[in-house]
């Protein structure tokens, strides 16, 4: 494998994509649908009004990226989805094994164009994403970390999609389970996650009553695969502002900020919920009462779910990227049912 | 001779299945440097598969395969750097242009930046394709994208060569065209095999025929040896009495096994395979008989005798 085929490849596949179909018309579509979407949110949020500072950069933020990582998530896998079958299928998968391309090549190459066209689409919605960023809104920095992971998250996607072609030999099927997988990691890790809580339950006898105390830290880790949460949960903190109220001070966060909301909600399922307990009551400290002052407030002490997401995910674009290189190695010893060789 | 080893394809015993059906039983075929060997069998045969697996595409079973004297599964690197191969049927990238396709194929076989173009166009040269430079490969015809085909196949300069079925979908003049070029590469010392069902044409173009049949090599003769005075090929007789010739033969014939004429010819009849001896001694015996015959000539060619003669038990 050389970074001079990777390139190779990847050029040709661009190309060759650049040139079907009406790309133009499909990128200036999306840029429009996305953009629209981000302007109408702001302008309802303008229009109730609720968050609280006459601030809605913050919400508007929150909203348009959860916004553009679904649809960015729902394209990817048409983009990778049929990108090996799809050229067995039109008889040029053969023609290429024989050159000095090797699979890591074939591979690599056809996920950096599948990735890069990914990215495009990404791009395309940075006026709304950057809008609150102008306003001073949202931290460049915040903008920046968000957008990385969606970029990461895009190309597990494509390797994922591109997996699927390469191990399916019609390109209809691949394509759909391309989008089962994204379903299944937005979707099916989340309905998971609820089965998962009432069978881990603890049923705790008090005599009199039996009471079940949800032990969701337990199947935390279900949801931290789930592109939403990865996403909300890496996204830095914003700045814990004061509020002065009868003569004291409160440090408390924006309100109406979804991405933070979302992660200290992930953060405390990781945690596992406690019963309410005032900070500075006189009940004796037991090993869980450090997790026990439960306000808006962020905890130092909460661990973080995304490292978990983003690791699952890069493992499988790993794995991903190794089966599809496995798939196009040479000579086949095995022919899978369905492929004629060429 | 050029290379390792005097042969271009070295392969014994290759042995593939495709689940339950076996595909190639045993196969041994050898191709020299500077010939052009023809590969020929009826449909399913196994030769598609065969040209897969020297291709390195696809593994056998068991069995030696060599190109240039490079073991396909030790070091199919090497072999790919060797063989140039076309398959039966093929797609192009119809987004790009002719001279683009080419490029892109000598950039991912390695050869230098510099010297891209001048092969680019050389090759369409070669294949008669130049003034299609900067069209796009969708607007070609289909003997045209064969002949593409043909051109990238051969953009790395290989010493070995797998054509699978290249003439079909050409023109007259192309495939005239196309043994020239074949025939020339061979003079310039490559291995060439080329599996093909035009018989008659194989006959100009080959040095040497294999012919296979269910898996296995079932001949392999030098194509001087089917075409001399010594091979037995069918005859066409003509005759100005139809129904006397009919039944001269039936009476001359009657006591020669594996000889049946054909009747039902307008006009005539015929008759073999006989060698030119037994042609001749055949056609005494009817004027003796009073038969007034008007032509006696070579239906079809040796090569299809023998393929027939090949294929003949499974009717
Ligand atoms: N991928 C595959 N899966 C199952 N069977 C296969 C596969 N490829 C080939 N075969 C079988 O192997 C046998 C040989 O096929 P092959 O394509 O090599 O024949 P061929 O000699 O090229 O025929 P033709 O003259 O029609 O091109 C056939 O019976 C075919 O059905
Ligand atoms: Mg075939």
């Amino acid at each position: 494998m050389t970074a001079h085929g990777v390139g190779l490849m990847a050029r040709q596949e661009i190309r060759t994509r650049l040139r079907t179909g009406r790309w133009k018309t499909l990128l200036a579509v999306w840029f429009v649908i996305v953009n629209g979407l981000g302007l109408l949110l702001r302008l309802a949020l303008e229009a109730s009004d609720t968050s609280e500072f006459g601030e809605e950069g913050v919400p508007m933020f929150g909203g348009v990226l959860l916004g553009v990582l679904v649809l960015t998530l729902l394209v990817t896998p048409a983009l990778g989805g049929q990108s090996i079958n799809g050229e067995r299928e039109r008889g040029t998968l053969a023609t290429l094994q024989v050159t000095r391309l090797t699979p890591g090549d074939i591979a690599l190459g056809k996920l950096a164009a599948a990735w890069g066209t990914g990215l495009l689409t990404l791009l395309l919605t940075l006026p709304c994403v950057l809008w609150p960023v102008a306003e001073g809104a949202v931290g460049l920095g915040r903008a920046a970390v968000v957008l990385l992971v969606i970029a990461l998250l895009i190309g597990a996607v494509c390797a994922v999609s591109q997996a699927w072609s390469a191990l399916l030999a019609r390109s209809v099927t691949s394509v759909l389970m391309s989008y089962l997988t994204v379903f299944g990691l937005l979707v099916g890790t989340a309905l998971l996650f609820m089965i998962g809580v009432p069978l881990t339950s603890e049923r705790v006898d008090h005599g009199d009553h039996v009471h079940t105390n949800e032990r969701t830290e337990r199947v935390w880790w279900l949801l931290a695969p789930n592109p939403v949460v990865v996403l909300a949960d890496a996204a830095p903190r914003l700045p814990e502002r004061e509020i002065v109220i009868d003569g004291r001070v409160y440090e408390r966060t924006p309100s109406s900020d979804p991405l933070g909301d979302l992660s200290r909600e992930v953060r405390d399922i990781r945690e596992g919920e406690k019963p309410y307990v005032e900070v500075n009551s006189a009940t004796p400290r037991s090993t869980s009462d450090e997790y026990s002052r439960h306000d808006r407030r962020d905890k130092d002490d909460q661990k973080s779910v995304w490292q978990y997401g983003l690791l699952f995910h890069l493992a499988l674009a790993g794995g991903s990227v190794a089966l599809t290189a496995a798939r196009l190695r040479t000579p086949l010893y095995r022919v899978p049912r369905g492929v004629r060789v060429a | 001779m050029a290379g390792r080893g005097e042969f271009g394809v070295e392969a014994r015993g290759v042995t593939r299945s495709f689940g339950s059906v076996q595909a190639l039983g045993g196969l041994d075929i050898t191709v020299p440097y500077g010939q052009v060997t023809a590969l020929v069998g009826p449909n399913g045969a196994g030769k598609t598969t065969l040209l897969l697996i020297l291709a390195t595409l696809l593994a056998p079973d068991a069995g030696l395969v060599r190109i240039a004297g490079h073991d396909v599964r030790q070091s199919p690197a090497e072999a790919r750097d060797a063989l140039g191969w076309m398959p039966d049927t093929f797609g192009v990238y119809d987004q790009l242009t002719v001279d683009e396709y080419l490029a892109f194929f000598a950039d991912a076989y390695g050869l230098p930046k510099q010297e891209r173009p001048r092969r680019v166009r050389a090759l369409l040269s070669l294949v008669h394709l130049e003034d299609r430079l900067g069209q796009p490969v969708h607007a070609l015809s289909r003997g045209q994208k064969q002949r593409l085909g043909m051109a990238r196949a051969l953009v790395h300069r290989p010493r070995v060569l797998l054509l699978d079925e290249p003439a079909s979908g050409l023109d007259p003049r192309s495939r005239i065209e196309l043994r020239d070029l074949l025939r020339s590469l061979a003079a310039d010392g490559a291995a060439i095999l080329v599996s093909s069902h035009i018989l008659s044409e194989l006959e100009e173009i080959a040095d040497r025929v294999v012919l296979v049949d269910n898996g296995r090599t079932a001949g392999d003769h030098a194509m001087a040896d089917l075409t001399g005075a010594e091979a037995r090929v069918r005859w066409r007789l003509r005759s100005l009495d139809p129904g006397l010739l009919t039944t001269t033969l039936a009476r001359v014939l009657d006591g020669q096994a594996g000889l049946e004429a054909t009747a039902d010819l307008p006009g005539g009849a015929e008759v073999g395979p006989l060698t030119e001896v037994g042609a001749a001694a055949l056609l005494a015996e009817l004027v003796a008989a009073d038969v007034p015959v008007t032509g006696l000539a070579p239906a079809g060619s040796a090569l299809e005798s023998a393929y027939l003669a090949m294929t003949e038990n499974r009717r």
